[in-house]
């Protein structure tokens, strides 16, 4: 397959046939889908017009997918949720647009857990389909941005997926389906267009085949935005195109992610990768995190919960999504419309977050977990004053199957995220690489930089490549 | 706390300011159609993001700063969630745990201080428009994300009386700062409202529009508190609504708790910090407001209390005044603008800001030299304000200026008494009113250019 970077460069200078590509694509795309439901919505009629416009740019021809709960303009976009079904957003997220502007393609919206909430991508809405993994059917994808992660091992076109992450939803699928996934500091990208599942901690990033590519796509997307207040203004690095010299780069190895609950094979692996980057002239150090592994967890689910169950009180069925017939009184209908067309975890969240900020609780579960946070980023801080980045498996497992997971309890469920929560918490940029495959499926190896060190992370990323 | 006096109130008031757009998108805040001004924000589009209106943010400190509060230095908006048709989101944001400002005051007329324990910025949710008897609502989004400031008092008032009277002066102030619309702007109030004979159970109500109908409602609610415990029911602790067509207060919740709406810190908007430097610039923009004014003024120009009060409470006339005044005495100026050019100007239906500053010094010169009469004064006023005349030049053109030669005076006034010896015999047999009559005709032939003490004078000598 051709170069994604040389691709662009030909496109731009008329070498190729984009609309033919763009066919080829779709038709591509969608026998995948078929078998690995990979797409919620297929965006057919835009992703030909912008072919059809003689796209250029840093971009151009290149179909980007786009994470279902990212607004594309005049395209379905639910966030994966049964009681968003239908809705056609006014507008395009601001990442979205900028990719657009710079040659990209939108093909469609990839499958998720509902509104994020999840790590396998099996917490899906109402009537939709849970994505497959690439390598093993029967295994999960990973999540929340499951379907972006698979598109992006299948996909044999020029294609990188937007992806999103919470707490660990781009890094973690990244690493089940075998592909990098790159999760930018917190207000890098732009949220403008972004349907909000925990707003302090939600991130706009990227998947791709390889580091550089991945790289290029938050490049394009980040940079300040007057649409969102908490939109960082510090000028973008161009950091796709650093050098991957990392003589004397000191890495981190974070000790308590290598101990129990981790797949020894998992962790055999990334152990092997850090020494490779160790024989290309990286300093390799152990760094303990307690706070982050006792705390991380809770932490990370109470506020995210919490914030949750506010940005979901909207969907009552008045003005756009799902609606059922009106009667009864206002809260009737709210009522039948939210139990109607939530999914289970969605409840199980809306309740959760709602008990933590209520008066009597509030002080112990919410404010409780704000103070905790900074204190999980004061240990990143003075981790990052010793280290230039950190390293631990990316998952403490392969992708598991899908009857493993039903065999799991809600709170199994949420402490798999126990590697990926931290830096999703403390809003630092973060990367996963795949290294050699254990149990013959992908293994990734995340790494962590200081907040908008993204270069760091495609410096070190590269020699893993 | 320990309540003594007969009656507690304390209010929660919402004002809306006057700014050209929304607190949080860019939708204008003056719209002729219903659901004209809305957009993705204020509609609660999935996707979409609040942005701060800083304007919203300098009027509303400015407020804070003009009742004396304390701006807070860090502040943050809130997420208040309740499920509610006219809220675009199901949560309002607001400001709860860091308020914009806190602990202020506004002292009344006996000097008695009420204290406000904090101001905040919210936006209003949509408005419910019913449609008389059918079943069903309509919801106007034109008002969701209209930029309000919430004043909240201790409860210091122990009368609808005070109550009034606290609003009056809030709205004086506020008007003062030009941040509210004072033709189409809304002031709405929540009160609690207790007695003694209950032991101080709180009763609020909500909901109510304009200064008057607060005070109608509060007295209201005293009576029907007073009236149950006459007939030996209990208050309970409850919300209640104020209906103004039947001037009546009826329970609408029945509160055994605290209302909980789940707060937590809106993670779109970002902490606010607000430097000293800061605040004492939008402080220097706090104009002196009414009371220490009206103070000043008296005693700075030595003005007339009533005028001074007048230009106090009026700021663009006020001003005006301290401009004139530096070129005219101060005493006349202010008399003839607090009498006069307000008079002419309700008459003409303008503003004091369309006075041309130099042609008023110009009048009120030809009057303070007496130069012109009163009388001419007072139509060149009306002139000078409809037509933008300039007084000097029609005085001289039109021939207007006060006859100073008494012996032309004199001639014209025994030419009166001539002509009406019927008058002049009643003058003689002690009738004041035909004294009068005898200047009038005198003024009315020298064409208001005689000055009537003079006029006055010489009829008496004329008339032995
Ligand atoms: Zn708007």
């Amino acid at each position: 397959m051709i170069e994604l970077r040389r691709y662009v460069k030909e496109v731009s200078q008329g070498e190729h046939d984009v609309v033919d590509i763009a066919r080829k694509a779709l038709a591509s795309a969608k026998s995948i889908d078929k078998e690995h439901a990979y797409f919620n919505t297929f965006a057919d009629e835009r992703f030909i017009e912008e072919a059809n416009a003689k796209p250029k740019g840093r971009l151009a021809g290149v179909a980007i997918s786009v994470k279902d709960c990212v607004c594309v303009k005049g395209v379905e976009s639910t966030a994966g949720s049964d009681i968003l079904r239908g809705y056609k957003p006014l507008f395009d997220a601001t990442a979205v647009e900028r990719v657009w502007k710079q040659g990209g393609m939108i093909i469609g919206k990839t499958s998720q857990d509902e509104f994020g909430f999840g790590g396998f991508s099996v917490n899906i809405g109402k009537g939709y389909r849970v994505p497959k993994n690439p390598f093993d059917t029967n295994r999960s994808c990973g999540g929340s941005s499951g379907g972006a992660a698979g598109m992006t091992r299948k996909a044999e076109f020029p294609h990188l997926a937007i992806g999103e992450s919470t707490g660990g939803s781009i890094t973690c699928p990244a690493a089940f389906c075998g592909v990098v996934g790159f999760c930018p500091t917190y207000g890098r990208v732009s949220r403008w267009g972004l349907i909000d599942y925990a707003n302090s901690l939600d991130k706009i990033g990227s998947m791709a085949k390889n580091v550089r590519d991945a790289a290029l796509l938050i490049e394009v997307m980040a940079g300040s935005d007057p649409q969102d207040s908490t939109c960082s203004d510090l000028p973008v690095e161009q950091f796709s195109t650093v050098d991957g010299d990392i003589k004397g780069l000191r890495v981190g190895i974070i000790k308590e992610a290598f101990g129990e609950g981790v797949d020894p094979a998992v962790a055999e692996s990334v152990k092997n990768a850090t020494r490779e980057l160790e024989a290309k002239g990286a300093i390799i150090k152990e760094i303990s995190l307690p706070l982050n592994a006792k705390y991380g967890i809770p932490t990370y689910y109470l506020i995210a919960m919490c914030e949750a169950s506010t940005n979901l009180a909207k969907y009552g069925g008045m003005r756009y999504g799902a609606h059922e017939k009106l009667e009864g009184d206002f809260n009737t209908y709210f009522t039948k419309v939210r139990t109607a067309h939530f999914g289970d975890e969605a409840k199980r969240r809306l309740m959760l977050g709602t008990f933590a900020r209520m008066a009597g609780y509030r002080d112990a579960y919410y404010l409780r977990a704000l103070k905790l946070r900074s204190a999980l980023i004061d240990e990143y801080k003075s981790a990052f004053k010793g280290v230039d980045v950190l390293a631990s498996p990316t998952m403490p497992m392969v992708a598991p199957t899908f009857d493993e997971i039903s065999k799991l309890t809600p709170l199994q469920n949420y402490m798999a995220d126990i590697l990926t929560v931290g830096p999703n918490v403390a809003g630092l940029p973060h990367i996963s690489v795949p290294v050699s495959p254990a149990h013959r499926m992908p293994v990734g190896i995340q790494l962590v930089a200081d907040h908008f060190k993204e270069s760091t992370l495609v410096r070190t990323g590269v020699n893993l490549e | 706390m320990n309540f003594t006096s007969d009656v507690v109130i304390g209010l929660e008031i919402h004002v809306q300011l006057n700014t050209v757009t929304k607190l949080f998108c860019r939708c204008p805040t003056v719209a002729q159609e219903p659901n004209s001004a809305t957009c993705p924000v204020c509609l609660g589009h999935p996707g979409s993001k609040p942005v701060l209106n800083k304007v919203a943010l300098e009027k509303s400190t400015m407020i804070a700063l003009a009742i004396g509060c304390a701006i807070n230095p860090s502040m943050q908006f809130s997420r208040k969630t309740y499920f509610y048709p006219d809220m675009s989101k199901n949560y309002q944001i607001t400001q709860f745990e860091l308020p914009l400002a806190e602990h202020g005051n506004v002292t009344l007329d006996d000097g008695k201080v009420v204290r406000v324990k904090r101001v905040h910025m919210e936006e209003d949710p949509a408005a419910l428009v019913h449609q008389g008897s059918a079943d069903y609502t309509l919801v106007d989004y034109n008002r969701s994300g209209m930029p309000l400031v919430e004043i909240v008092t201790e409860p210091d008032m122990t009368t609808p009386d005070e109550a009034r009277e606290f609003i009056k002066k809030l709205m004086h102030i506020i008007s003062y700062l030009k941040v509210f619309d004072d033709a189409n702007g809304i002031i709405k109030a929540d009160a609690n409202v207790s007695i003694k004979e209950s032991g101080y159970t709180r009763v609020e109500i909500k909901n109510i529009t304009g200064a008057k109908e607060i005070e109608r409602a509060l007295i209201v609610e005293v009576q029907r508190q007073h009236g149950s415990i006459k007939s030996g029911e209990n208050i309970v602790q409850e919300t209640r609504g104020w209906d103004p067509a039947v001037g009546m207060t009826r329970s609408q919740r029945k509160k055994e708790t605290e209302d909980d709406y789940g707060y937590i810190i809106d993670p779109d908007l970002p902490t606010i910090t607000m430097s000293k430097d800061r605040v004492e610039q939008l402080r220097a923009l706090v104009p002196e407001l009414g009371g220490e004014k009206a103070t000043r003024l008296t005693q700075q120009y030595k003005i007339d209390a009533v005028d001074a009060s007048v230009m106090a409470k009026e700021r663009e006339l006020g001003e005006l005044f301290e401009r004139v005044a530096q070129h005219v005495d101060p005493v006349l100026a202010a008399r003839w603008m607090r009498r006069e050019l307000r008079r002419a100007l309700a008459a003409a239906g303008k503003d004091v800001s369309e006075v041309d500053e130099k042609l008023l010094v110009e009048l009120l010169q030809l009057i303070d030299k007496k130069t012109i009469t009163d009388r001419i004064g007072q139509r060149l006023v009306d002139r000078l304000v409809q037509e933008g005349i300039s007084p000097a030049k029609v005085v001289k053109e039109e021939g207007l200026a006060a006859v100073s030669d008494e012996s032309a005076i004199t001639t014209v006034v025994k030419q009166v008494v001539d002509a009406n010896p019927a008058v002049v015999a009643q003058y003689k047999a002690g009738e004041e009113k035909a004294f009068n009559f005898l200047v009038g005709q005198s003024m009315k032939a020298l064409k208001g250019k005689g000055s009537p003490a003079v006029i006055n004078k010489i009829l008496k000598v004329v008339l032995g």
